[in-house]
């Protein structure tokens, strides 16, 4: 099969695509604590209502049976909610709901490469819930806006009295969003694009 | 977002076939040890013309990807976890069932700039 150089397509035989263009994916990371509205965003700007999909994930038992000294795996079965955007005629962008509990960021390293970036929705009264989300993207330097999900009682949160609580860096830009809408989650999404792009080479 | 423990399953009346047997109790793709969630299959005329005569899981991911879908979908469409559907995944592009489109990324391992411009284009048109 003919191959330019950067097609990525894999198959074995040599049938051609129909495609004008070839297919190519994106993803974007929608992370945030439980109940923070990630599958309601996901589902304002899915053009399929959210699946689920599953991951089962290894990793060491952290010590609970200290009965033994040989660490035992353990396998943790994560659910996640996606959708799915048809951008163009050949790119389509989809969108993962991610598991917020700080104890799994570790494991998301295959989920986070090649990603956009990420969406980390926050919920005004329980803002301790996104650190372990912004802590991870910072740490793996992938671009991340963060959102501010607007519930009863949050409104007229100052947007520099967050940065400061959260800890986000001054490049990192904090959106109001409401999770229903889905014009108001096109904003964020063009939102973090415009500063993936900035971060591009 | 919650750790599910198969909950939904049980809800379902749960799956009687396990896991590994769609898969011969292989964990591992030998081809597919890179392709990510969000990797696009489309049927080739190949795997069209041989469906009829596939396993049943099989047959369903070549029918279902008339229209492409990401591995994250196949999961979904089998109700198995995105490692048992991985597997299945690359046995079919290995057998030229499936055509297999890979995320486009630069040396950095992020999106190429132009893939971002178009993705800001799209939305922006949305």
């Amino acid at each position: 099969m003919d191959s330019e150089p950067g097609d990525r397509r894999v198959s074995a035989g040599g049938t051609a695509t129909r495609e004008a263009r070839d297919l190519l994916p994106l993803k974007i990371l929608i992370a945030g604590g439980f109940g923070v509205g990630k599958t309601t965003l996901v589902a304002a700007l899915s053009e399929v209502p959210p699946l689920s999909t599953e991951q089962q994930m290894t990793s060491l038992s952290d010590g609970v049976d200290d009965t033994s000294i040989v660490p035992e795996k353990t396998t943790t079965t994560v659910a996640m909610d996606f959708g799915r955007v048809t951008v163009d005629d050949s790119l389509v962008l989809y969108l993962f709901g991610t598991p917020g509990q700080s104890r799994f960021w570790f494991m998301w390293d295959e989920l986070a490469r090649g990603a956009v970036g990420a969406v980390v929705l926050v919920d005004l009264r329980r803002i301790d819930d996104s650190f372990a989300a912004i802590d991870y993207f910072e740490n793996r330097g992938l671009p991340f806006v963060v959102a501010l999900n607007s519930f009863p009682g949050t409104d007229g949160v100052d947007v520099d009295v967050v940065r400061d609580a959260l800890a986000v860096p001054a490049r990192c830009p904090i959106r109001y969003v409401d999770a229903r809408d889905d014009a108001s989650c096109t904003d964020v999404l063009i939102t973090l694009v415009e500063h993936s792009l900035t971060r591009s080479a | 977002m919650t750790v599910d423990r198969r909950q939904r399953a049980h809800a379902d009346g749960g799956r009687v076939v396990p896991n590994y047997a769609f898969t011969a109790g292989r964990t591992r793709s030998t081809a597919g040890t890179d392709m990510p969630i969000e990797a696009l299959v489309t049927a080739t005329d190949t795997g069209l013309a041989k469906a009829p005569g596939l396993p049943p899981e099989s047959r369903a991911i070549v029918e279902a990807s008339t229209v492409p879908q990401s591995l994250a979908e196949i999961g979904a469409l089998l109700d198995v976890p995105i490692g048992v559907a991985r597997v299945l995944v690359s046995d079919l592009a290995a057998e030229d069932h499936l055509a297999v489109h890979l995320p486009l990324v630069g040396p950095d391992g992020r999106p190429r700039r132009e893939l971002l411009e178009r993705l800001l284009d799209g939305l922006r048109a949305r």
